[in-house]
C-alpha cells in the first residue's frame, strides 16, 4: 500500500466557468493530522469533496488510500468523513440512523459500534432522537460520530468545530487527538489556532490554489526563526549573526529580536541558548523566547 | 456479492423507516379514496342503467328473463369495449364483475402518477440537502438507486395488494354469483398485471429523481414524460396508417391492453416491454447518478 493517505496531481475542478480548484499538487502522508487552511471560497470544502468522491475532478488525478475516491464502492471501510453541509435525513432516530449507516460500511457489530460513537462524541442520550429534533451541535456530533464509527484508516472533517459551543468544541479535538498516530485525519477549518494546535502539517489554499504546504514547523517557520522579548538592554544585530547557526538578526518591532538560523545544520534548542547566553551576558534582561510565528500570522502573510 | 448485500441492507432499512412513517398513510388514504370514488361512480352509473332497463322492460311486459339476457348482453359489449373485442381476453374475464374491470383501466391510468408522487424524492430528496454524502462513502450508487427502486417497488406491491383485495372483496359482495375461486384467482392475475406495468414507472421515476437535485423540479418533469407517453400513445393509435403511427410503440401506456391476456404469447410481448421499459429507465438513472456531482 501506498505510504501515502491522499495524493492529488494537477487535480482542476470547474463549475462552469468558475475556477474553484485550479492545478492543485498536493500530498498528505499516512498517520498524520492534516489542516486544510484558506479564506472562504479558497477551495478548501471542494478539495474535500473531491477527496471523498463527492465530486469529479474536471482534470488532473487523486487517489485516497491508493484508489481513485469515485470508483464504485473503492472508499468502503476505508473512509470516515464528516461533510461541512450535509443535512442528516429526517425520519430517523440517531441511533436506527446510525446503526443502518455502520451496517451499510459491513462493520461486524453495527449496533455496538454505533453506541460507541455516540458515546465519543457525548451523545449517547440522542439515541431515541429523530434526527430533525436536533440541535445544530447535536446534529454536528451526529454527523461526527458518523465519520468515527469502525475507526477507518482515513478520517476527513470538514468544519469539525464550526457552531458548537467551546466545551464540545474541545471535546472534538481531543478526540482528533486521539486518533494521532492511529489514523490519517485530514480537517479543514477557518479556525487556525486550533489547526495549530491540532495539525502535523497543512496546505493553505487560495482561491483555488496552493499557496503553500508542509509540516506546521516549516510553515510556522518554528526551525528558522525565533523571537525575543526585549525588557531592556541594547542590542548590536550583527554581533548575534556571528554566533553559529544565526544567519541573520534584527529589530523587528521595538522590543522584539527576529533571530533567523540554519535549521538544517543546527538543532534549534543549540541557536536559541546561544544567543540568549550572548544577550544576557550584554547585559541583555528578556522577557520571553518564542519560536516561529503564529500560524495565524503566517497565514495572513501568504494570503 | 457485497452490491447485493448494500442494496439489501439500504432497502430493509429505507422500507422500515418509509412503513413507519406517515407517508405509506397518506398515499394509501390516496389510493384507496381513489378506488372508492370509481368504485362508487361505477357502481351508481350500473345500478341507474340496470334500474332503467328494468323498468322498460316491465312496461312491455318482458319478464325476469328477458331482463337477465340483456344484462348479459349489455356486460358483453362493456367487456368488447374495454378488450377492443379480443375473444380470448374476453372469455379469460367474463367471470370478473365489469365493475372490477373498469376499477383496473382507470387504476392503470391513474397508477404511473400515484407512482410519481409516491417516490419523486428518493434520490433527489438525498441529492438537494446533499445526505446522500453520508451513503456513498459506504456503498456504490448503484446499490443506493437499486436500493431505493426496490423501496418504491415494496411498498407498491403492498398497497396495490391492499385496494386490489378491497376491491375484490366489494365485487363479491355486490354480485354473489363472483365464486371465491374466482376471486382468488383473478385477483392474483390483476395485482400482478398491476405490478409488472408499475415497475417500469417506478423505474421512471428514479429515473427523473437522479435527474435533478430539486424533488419539485424532478416530480415536475416526471409528469411532463407521463403525458408524452400518454400523447405518444393517443397520436400513435390516432395514426396507426401513417409512419408517426409508430411512435405509440415507443410509450409504455400501450403495452397495457394484453397485460390480462390469457395468452402467454400476448401477456409475454406486455411484460417484456414493460421490463425492457424498467431497464431502460435504470439505466439511464444510472448513468445520470454516476456521472453527476453529489
Amino acid at each position: 500500500m501506498s505510504e501515502l493517505a491522499i495524493e492529488l496531481h494537477q487535480v482542476t475542478k470547474r463549475f462552469g466557468p468558475k475556477v474553484a480548484v485550479n492545478a492543485v499538487t498536493l500530498s498528505i502522508p499516512q498517520g498524520q493530522v492534516y489542516g486544510l487552511i484558506g479564506p472562504n471560497g479558497a477551495g478548501k470544502t471542494t478539495s474535500f469533496s473531491m477527496m471523498c468522491g463527492y465530486l469529479y475532478p474536471s482534470e488532473g488525478s487523486l487517489k485516497v488510500m491508493g484508489v481513485e475516491p469515485t470508483a464504485p464502492g473503492a472508499l468502503k471501510g476505508k473512509l470516515g468523513a464528516l461533510p461541512q453541509d450535509a443535512i442528516l435525513p429526517p425520519g430517523w432516530e440517531v441511533g436506527a440512523l446510525l446503526t443502518y449507516w455502520a451496517r451499510l460500511s459491513a462493520l461486524p457489530e453495527p449496533e455496538r459500534e454505533a453506541r460507541e460513537a455516540l458515546e465519543k462524541v457525548g451523545l449517547a442520550e440522542a439515541w431515541a432522537t429523530q434526527t430533525q429534533a436536533l440541535s445544530h451541535g447535536m446534529a454536528k456530533r451526529t454527523a461526527m460520530a458518523q465519520a468515527l464509527m469502525g475507526q477507518p484508516p482515513l478520517v476527513l472533517l470538514d468544519e469539525p468545530t464550526a457552531g458548537l459551543d467551546p466545551r464540545i468544541a474541545s471535546q472534538v479535538r481531543q478526540i482528533i487527538r486521539d486518533m494521532r498516530g492511529k489514523q490519517t485525519v485530514v480537517v479543514s477549518s477557518h479556525n487556525l489556532q486550533e489547526l495549530e494546535e491540532l495539525c502535523d502539517g497543512a496546505a493553505i489554499l487560495d482561491r483555488g490554489s496552493l499557496a503553500k504546504a508542509g509540516t506546521m514547523s516549516e510553515l510556522t517557520g518554528q526551525s528558522a526563526e525565533f523571537r525575543v522579548q526585549i525588557a531592556r538592554g541594547d542590542i548590536i544585530p550583527p554581533e548575534l549573526t556571528q554566533l553559529a547557526g544565526v544567519t541573520a538578526a534584527k529589530m523587528e518591532a521595538p522590543g522584539v529580536l527576529l533571530v533567523r538560523f540554519d535549521g538544517q545544520a543546527h538543532k534549534p534548542e543549540e541557536v536559541i541558548s546561544r544567543t540568549v547566553g550572548h544577550l544576557l551576558q550584554t547585559g541583555v534582561l528578556i522577557l520571553g523566547v518564542s519560536r516561529g510565528q503564529k500560524l495565524e500570522e503566517r497565514v495572513l502573510q501568504i494570503l | 456479492m457485497d452490491g447485493l448485500k448494500e442494496i439489501a441492507v439500504i432497502w430493509s432499512a429505507e422500507t422500515r423507516r418509509a412503513v413507519r412513517s406517515g407517508r405509506v398513510l397518506v398515499l394509501l388514504g390516496l389510493y384507496s379514496m381513489f378506488s372508492a370514488l370509481v368504485l362508487l361512480i361505477v357502481g351508481a352509473i350500473a345500478n341507474a342503467i340496470r334500474e332503467q332497463v328494468t323498468a322498460r322492460l316491465a312496461e312491455t311486459g318482458n319478464g325476469d328473463e328477458a331482463a337477465a339476457a340483456l344484462s348479459v348482453e349489455m356486460k358483453k359489449s362493456l367487456l368488447g369495449a374495454l378488450t377492443s373485442n379480443d375473444t380470448a381476453l374476453m372469455e379469460a374475464l367474463s367471470q370478473v364483475p365489469i365493475v372490477v374491470l373498469v376499477v383496473f383501466k382507470v387504476t392503470l391510468f391513474f397508477l404511473p402518477a400515484y407512482v410519481a408522487l409516491m417516490g419523486f424524492d428518493q434520490i433527489s430528496g438525498e441529492v438537494g440537502p446533499r445526505s446522500i454524502r453520508y451513503i456513498t462513502v459506504r456503498a456504490r450508487r448503484s446499490s443506493l438507486l437499486m436500493g431505493k427502486f426496490l423501496v418504491q417497488a415494496s411498498l407498491l406491491v403492498g398497497l396495490v395488494l391492499v385496494i386490489d383485495l378491497g376491491v375484490f372483496i366489494y365485487a363479491r359482495i355486490t354480485n354473489p354469483d363472483f365464486t371465491f375461486a374466482a376471486l382468488g384467482l383473478n385477483l392474483l392475475k390483476f395485482w400482478m398485471a398491476a405490478i409488472v406495468f408499475s415497475l417500469a414507472y417506478i423505474a421512471l421515476t428514479a429515473f427523473c429523481s437522479s435527474m435533478f437535485r430539486s424533488p419539485a423540479v424532478s416530480l415536475v418533469f416526471n409528469f411532463v414524460l407521463l403525458f408524452t407517453f400518454w400523447l405518444m400513445d393517443v397520436v400513435g393509435q390516432g395514426y396507426k396508417d401513417s409512419v408517426l403511427g409508430f411512435i405509440r410503440f415507443l410509450s409504455p401506456s400501450y403495452y397495457s391492453g394484453d397485460l390480462l391476456h390469457p395468452q402467454i404469447s400476448q401477456f409475454g410481448v406486455s411484460g417484456a416491454a414493460y421490463a425492457g421499459f424498467a431497464m431502460l429507465f435504470l439505466g439511464g438513472a444510472y448513468a445520470v447518478l454516476r456521472a453527476r456531482d453529489l
